[in-house]
């Protein structure tokens, strides 16, 4: 497609704004796009044609397998999207290509779901997902001091992706964190670099902090029990 | 002091596995209730007189008998994706006690005359999904899921559903379009998901707590039950205690006992040297109460008279060491984060009060801002879709009125160091 | 599908009592009562309501929680407050909060004047806003596709045109991304929104949000007027607005007409008004003087045609097509018959159809509206693409399937944008329609399917399981059909007909998609080979059909041929029959807005044709509604009415002078053809009459018995593949005329099944030759996993490398050789320019 060269005016724009990027919200959220055209020389983005797109066989077969779970195909968006995510590292436009393609709905169906859940990365985001916990009983236990320490043991690590997180659910651990969706805590500030270390070491982080490991969440209980 | 029924067994080693469950009692009441009429179920959640445990208290029998009779596809939905903020009941009791929950699933569906179950389990709780995985599929093994479960004419699916981090999945309709495939937007009520829910159909949705707590209403009878706990909310619940406490955790408590008891005996209190400041007695979304509100009973109806609520059943406790302004702004932001951006005053109120409160913090504020604030929680609250509006509102309002001295103070001093 | 029941209630708003339908959405039911209520997300159009924008939220006694009124049905004694203190408040906070976001440049914005968000700020909100924050600044206005603007500073997220997109069009493409206070409307990794209805979001934007990047600053809402007529670019004949400034159309809107649009437009009529006003329009008489056309007076123009056709004579043929009104086709009818003593003329391309059997199919009992599509217990789409044939209709058919439950089940030759929503389809061959018919017709009847099955290319096995689905899907069948079905025997669709019962049923009915724009009014008003007005005898005995036409121009039997609106080397089957017949032609006339091939190599004489904003005159819908253009802008440059030219050339050729104005035409035809009797002029105004309605069932008579006529179709062999064609939406040369639009004009592609791909060696976005003996074109491969194998379907009426320059019904497809597979001008090869 080519762009139009009559009709409507030019689009200049906001003079005063140029072209620079403005911060959306001072929170830094990670929605890219608003100030974002779409790019006339693409075609529009109907239901992929299964005979144009690739599927890896075996996420094709995750894919089938997922949708074979409901009564309706659509409700396999967010596992199906999981699984490419899973495969690709991230929901990458070909990632959701071919999850369309085999759900047989648009990828901007897929997008728009994506972009709706936290836990979709829509950027490519490094091979371990750290999500601290900063919501009200995590940072009143010092999570916002943890998520600083992180990021900076991570210094811009592009493998180890920080990301603050609202409460996960683990506020009897607090603060704490996810480490590829597996629950930590409580951490002391000073277990960052610890942390980051295993993880580029390619070893289990902070084994004994494991949520699962511990015969009941509440350690200090356990502890006050003991103790009597 | 407080009946366990839900925490019994709980740190029992194995529990998630069918063989221990099974052992420790486990599906036997599936199997009194497989015996019973549909009715006869219903009839016990019923005089058992329990309240939902996800937020909103409804009478859980009466709920179950909202679903139309008829051989229609009817659905029931477990909600697990347990993110209100200081809750993580359900996360224990899920990754602890699967099969206590499955076995409440099935009683319920059976009351209800659901075929198809779905659990919704938030995608954070990856750990407990794989849980649950293994012990649906133990109970499939078993007989316990499935076509004609135990030989009766009950026959239920289960699938475990994963959401993918957000807090509006957890408010009921919101849960319904999420596992639909779509974005977890709230609907319009009415059509209420009793007659018009999953797929369009009759659908049946209940908190994690509340179905695992079925078992057990069924297995001791459901006026036993209702004699548990005090007039209005009978029986136990399992309390989340989190923030400034010395121990944080999970405790199971025969509800109507004094709030302090929870937070002083149980969990040990603020440390040493510390005043209890606020705390939220129902998650998040309650309105925060204070020192003084310590001794009103834990129980849905004494909350809601002292200007709160249950809720979640989650006490967060913070103590006189942190600035209120500062508990308010997280949770704003939270709010904002969470808010799915479908109505209005939800999308842009969570935004402007978030904005305000970061002009506050900056000291760029005047108390009249504090009077536009609390008008515009007030014009949140009752105005929206779902309660997610209010759910900002109300604590914020709550904390504009009962620590508005501070808030003064706070942008006098501001003012003062602008001034030096 | 019963249609709702609705009974009247009583209730209170305001202090008023107002009586309205029980159940009717509040918002509704208060303007019954002229109470306003505001509202930005509700549109009844887009499906129920979803309750976001909140604007609607009104006090209701008994309620404790004030409730929005786009989402509460009302009830008898319902006592409803819009303006008590509870609901100012919410209302006003409502305005506040949309207007926290919105930057208020309303001198700047091309909505200002008519945007509902200002009318509402005024209306009911509290007039000051106490946010003081700064407010967001995006870069605007951006692209979201050629034709529509977005500015997301503006948007205020009420997400009416995301649900456009999902639940009205179907496409999916515009969607909501990220949450929250970062929601925004987009699309897939940017791509644009480019899709054959897209065009509506700009009319239910209530905001400066999406705006027609054509129409953009070129006019204030003070500078225009409305005029309300159709837009005759396909035979769906929506009803339009077209707004005008300085008699120039500068936009087109839709015009509500819930029995033939719905209230939507497809793209092709929404920004193909520009074609009226591009410089390559004829606006003037033409001659061919020494082989090169030149503009002449009216006077030399007339004169040359009157020497040709009287020269000519009997020996004149015509045809019509195009926007063609009914008063050009009768005044053509005169011309070639009563005064010329010709019976050949036609507007159709395919094989002609008896007469009785044309009376047959236009029995009233066998008559469905627009609207039965909505409600019928079943649509059966039969040898028709509705998004190709009359776009407008395919949003009719998902509005029934999603809303209603209407069980859509689909016969084509080719696969259909439908098929996702179909619960059945079958497949047969290219052209077989008629073939495929009979088949049903006899699964239906449990008769013999083998034969007409065998013949339609498709498989007795699934004709039978959608027989099985037409009987189990309950009585009230609409079959909408393509008029290319009707290629010389409406035998099988009427013993379809006859199968499902449908003259006896109230709700069942035919709707036939014809070919021309006014296809169904030309017919009736006796453009046909075999008919007169009406369906009347032809007094002259039957004329040759167009095919037949071509093959007497070609070897000289007739010697002129009169185009009305139709160049039949563009747009009808086998280009190179036509080629030779327009060769041989000593006279060729056209009424012709753009100089299309055969107008272009072959007119002799040529009068610029009207477009639709400046046409007068009537057209007939295919569900039988006529329906009456009126002049939006007076006539450009030397353009005159072509109904005064037709009645000239006839004076002029010694027949009667006819009428003097266009409303004595109109009168003479409502005369003239019978079933048009009675009707007024007046009378059509503003919705237009069908005249099925109006006149009596027609008792058939044992015709139903006729003998099936099969047609054994081809199969692929040898490498080649068997031939279809379609005709695309965007085909037209307004689409390429028209700058906003031209980049969906399209360029010949071939699609094929993965399968034929492979055999073949040819890749997807390949260039390759497709021929046969007849000829040979240039196409660009597609692949569809849905196209059947063994077949290759090809574009028609495109400007050059059109399906009809090949014969079928097999076809060779062979890669291109490389280099010259350049951009071609599309309309001709003059340089194209535009206002």
């Amino acid at each position: 497609m080519s762009p139009s060269n009559g009709g409507g005016a030019g689009f200049e724009y906001n003079q005063e704004l140029g072209g620079r990027a403005i911060p959306r919200s001072r929170d830094g959220s990670r929605s890219p796009g608003w100030d974002d055209p779409v790019d006339l020389d693409k075609d529009p983005a109907a239901v992929p044609d299964p005979a144009l797109i690739d599927v890896p066989p075996e996420l094709r077969r995750e894919f089938e397998e997922i949708i074979g779970r409901y009564p309706e195909r659509h409700s396999a968006a967010l596992p199906v999207l999981a699984a490419a995510q899973r495969h690709h590292g991230w929901c990458s436009p070909q990632a959701i290509l071919q999850a369309a393609s085999v759900m047989r709905v648009t990828p901007g169906y897929l997008t728009s779901v994506a972009t709706f859940y936290d836990m979709f990365e829509l950027a490519p985001s490094g091979r371990h997902q750290v999500y601290v916990c900063t919501n009200i009983s995590c940072s009143l236990r010092g999570a916002d001091e943890l998520y600083a320490a992180l990021e900076a043991a991570v210094d811009g690590d592009p493998d180890i992706n920080v990301r603050h997180f609202e409460c996960l659910g683990a506020c009897d651990i607090a603060p704490m964190v996810s480490v590829d969706q597996v629950y930590y805590g409580p951490l002391q500030t000073s277990d960052a670099e610890r942390l980051v270390a295993d993880l580029r070491a390619e070893r289990e982080p902070l084994p004994e902090l494991a949520l699962a490991l511990r015969p009941n969440a509440d350690a200090a209980l356990e502890e006050d029990e003991a103790a009597k | 002091m407080s009946s366990l029924l839900l925490m019994r067994d709980i740190d029992e080693p194995g529990l998630a596995d069918i063989a221990v469950y099974e052992r420790r009692g486990g599906y036997k009441s599936l199997r009194k209730a497989l015996a019973m009429t549909s009715d006869a179920v219903l009839a016990e959640l019923d005089a058992s007189g329990l309240r939902g445990r996800g937020g909103a208290g409804f009478p859980a029998g009466r709920k179950a008998s909202f679903l139309p009779k008829g051989d229609m596809d009817k659905y029931l939905v477990c909600n697990a994706d347990e993110s209100e903020p200081g809750t993580f009941k359900d996360r224990e009791l899920m990754q602890k006690s699967p099969h206590m929950l499955i076995e409440g699933i099935v009683i319920a569906a059976h009351a209800a005359g659901v075929n198809h179950a779905f659990i919704y389990i938030r995608g954070e709780y990856e750990e407990q999904a794989k849980i649950l995985d293994l012990a649906i599929a133990q109970a499939r093994a078993n007989g316990y899921i499935g076509e004609r479960i135990l030989g009766s004419g009950v026959s239920l699916s289960l699938v475990l559903h994963r959401g993918a981090g957000a807090y509006i999945c957890g408010e009921e309709t919101g849960l319904l379009d999420s596992l639909e495939g779509k974005r977890g937007n709230p609907r319009l009520k009415p059509p209420f998901p009793a007659i018009e829910g999953l797929y369009g159909g009759p659908t049946l949705i209940n908190n994690v707590e509340t179905l695992a707590t079925m078992p057990h209403i069924i297995e001791m009878g459901g006026a036993k039950y209702a004699k548990l706990g005090v007039s209005g909310s009978s029986g136990t619940k399992v309390v989340s205690v989190s923030g400034h406490v010395t121990r944080p955790g999970n405790y199971e408590i025969d509800l109507g006992i004094p709030s302090r008891e929870i937070i002083y005996d149980l969990a040990g209190g603020p440390p040493a040297g510390r005043q209890v400041k606020l705390w939220f007695p129902g998650g998040s979304s309650a309105p925060v109460l204070t020192a003084e509100d310590l001794d009103v009973p834990y129980d849905f109806d004494s909350l809601a008279k002292a200007g709160s609520m249950l809720g979640s059943g989650a006490i967060i406790v913070v103590d006189d060491s942190t600035p209120v302004l500062d508990v308010a702004l997280k949770l704003a932001k939270f709010y904002r984060h969470e808010s799915c951006g479908k109505c209005t005053p939800c999308r842009e109120g969570t935004n402007w009060t978030v904005r305000m409160l970061e002009r506050i913090d900056g000291g760029e504020a005047t108390p009249m801002d504090l009077d536009i604030m609390a008008s515009v929680q007030d014009h949140i609250i009752g105005n929206c879709l779902c309660v997610l509006g209010d759910a900002m509102a109300m604590p914020i309002g709550s904390m504009i009125v009962k620590f508005r001295d501070e808030f003064e103070a706070h942008l006098q001093s501001r003012q003062l160091a602008g001034a030096i | 599908m019963p249609r709702p029941h609705q009974n009247l209630i009583t209730f209170s708003v305001d202090g008023r009592e107002v009586q309205a339908p029980e159940n009717m959405m509040l918002a509704d039911a208060a303007k019954l009562g002229d109470v306003e209520i505001p509202v930005f997300c509700y549109e009844p159009k887009l499906g129920h309501p979803v309750g976001a924008c909140r604007m609607c939220l009104v006090e209701i006694e008994g309620i404790p929680k004030l409730q929005t009124a786009c989402s509460t049905a009302v009830k008898d004694g319902m006592v409803v407050h819009t303006q008590s203190e509870r609901a100012r408040v919410a209302q006003q906070a409502v305005v506040e909060f949309l207007l926290i976001n919105h930057p208020l440049d309303c001198p700047v914005c091309d909505k200002g004047g008519e945007c509902p968000l200002q009318d509402i700020t005024f209306g009911w909100g509290g007039g000051k806003s106490r946010f003081i924050e700064p407010k967001r600044h995006f870069r605007k206005p951006l692209e979201l596709s050629p034709l529509i603007a977005i500015d997301r500073e503006r948007c205020i997220l009420c997400y009416r045109c995301v649900r456009y997109s999902q639940e009205v069009a179907e496409d999916y493409q515009l969607v909501l991304l990220e949450r929250g206070e970062n929601t925004f409307v987009g699309t897939f990794d940017g791509h644009p929104y480019v899709a054959p209805f897209s065009g509506n979001i700009i009319e239910l934007c209530p905001v400066g949000a999406l705006t027609s990047r054509p129409y953009r600053f070129r006019a204030r809402p003070w500078d225009i007027e409305g005029s309300g007529s159709l837009c005759t670019l396909c035979p769906a004949q929506c009803n339009v607005t077209f707004t005008v400034r300085d008699d120039r159309v500068l936009r087109v809107l839709a015009r509500d007409h819930h029995e033939v649009d719905d209230g939507w437009l497809c793209d092709k009529g929404r920004f193909a008004y520009q074609a009226v006003h591009v410089d390559e329009r004829i606006t003037a008489p033409m001659i061919r003087d020494g082989g090169e056309l030149r503009t002449v007076s009216w006077e030399r123009a007339l004169a040359e045609a009157t020497s040709g056709l009287r020269r000519a004579g009997a020996k004149t043929a015509a045809l019509a097509g195009g926007g063609a009104t009914n008063e050009e086709g009768l005044l053509l009818g005169r011309l070639l018959r009563d005064v010329l003593g010709s019976p050949h003329l036609d507007s159709r391309s395919g094989g002609a159809v008896s007469l009785a059997d044309w009376r047959a199919l236009s029995d009233p009992a066998l008559a469905a509206t627009v609207s039965d599509l909505e409600f019928a217990n079943a649509v059966l789409v039969l040898d028709c693409e509705p998004v190709d044939d009359a776009p407008i209709l395919e949003l009719r058919i998902r509005k029934g399937v999603r809303r209603n439950g209407v069980a859509l089940l689909l016969a084509s030759a080719r696969p259909s944008a439908l098929d996702p929503s179909a619960t059945e389809t079958l497949r047969f061959a290219p052209g077989r329609g008629a073939e495929l018919a009979w088949a049903l017709a006899a699964a239906l009847q449990d008769g013999a399917v083998d034969a007409p099955a065998a013949a339609a290319g498709a498989s007795a096995e699934e004709v039978r399981k959608l027989a099985r689905a037409l009987r189990e899907a309950g009585e009230e069948i609409v079959i909408l059909y393509g008029e290319q079905l009707l290629d010389g025997d409406a035998g099988g669709l009427l013993a379809l007909a006859d199968a499902l019962g449908i003259a006896e049923i109230e709700g069942a009915g035919l709707i036939g998609i014809p070919e021309a724009a006014n296809g169904r009014g030309l017919r009736e008003a006796g453009v046909l080979p075999n008919g007169g007005p009406g369906f009347s005898a032809p007094p002259l005995g039957d004329g040759l059909d167009a095919a037949a036409i071509a093959a007497k121009l070609g070897d000289g039997e007739l010697s002129a041929l009169y185009l009305l609106g139709v160049d039949p080397l563009r747009s009808f089957p086998d280009a190179g029959a036509w080629e030779q017949a327009l060769e041989h032609a000593t006279t060729v006339i056209a009424h012709a807005a753009f100089l299309t091939p055969g107008v272009r190599e072959h007119a002799t004489v040529i009068f610029p044709a009207e477009s639709s904003a400046e046409k007068e005159g009537t057209v007939t819908h295919p569900d039988g509604r006529v329906q009456r253009l009126r002049p939006a802008i007076g006539h450009p440059g030397d353009v005159r009415a072509e109904w005064r030219t037709l009645s000239e050339l006839a004076r002029l050729l010694g027949g009667a002078a006819g009428p003097a104005t266009a409303a004595g035409v109109s009168a003479e035809l409502f005369a003239s053809v019978g079933l048009y009797n009675g009707l007024e002029l007046e009378e059509l105004a503003g919705h237009g009459v069908r005249w099925p309605a109006r006149a009596p069932a027609v008792a058939r008579s044992g015709e139903a018995a006729a003998k099936p006529k099969l047609r054994r179709a081809a199969q692929a062999k040898g490498g080649r593949l068997l031939l279809g064609s379609y005709r695309s939406i965007w085909a037209g040369p307004e689409v390429e005329a028209s700058p906003a639009l031209r980049f969906l004009a399209p360029r010949q592609r071939v699609e094929l099944s993965p399968r034929d791909a492979a055999k073949l060696g040819v890749l997807h976005g390949e260039e390759v030759l497709v021929s046969d003996d007849q000829g040979e074109l240039r196409a660009t491969v597609v692949l569809r996993d849905s196209t059947p194998s063994g077949t290759a379907f090809l574009e028609r009426d495109l400007a050059r490398d059109g399906a009809n320059r090949l014969r079928g019904p097999l076809v060779e497809v062979r890669t291109a050789p490389s280099g010259n597979g350049d951009v071609e001008t599309l309309l001709g090869e003059e340089e194209l320019t535009h206002a």
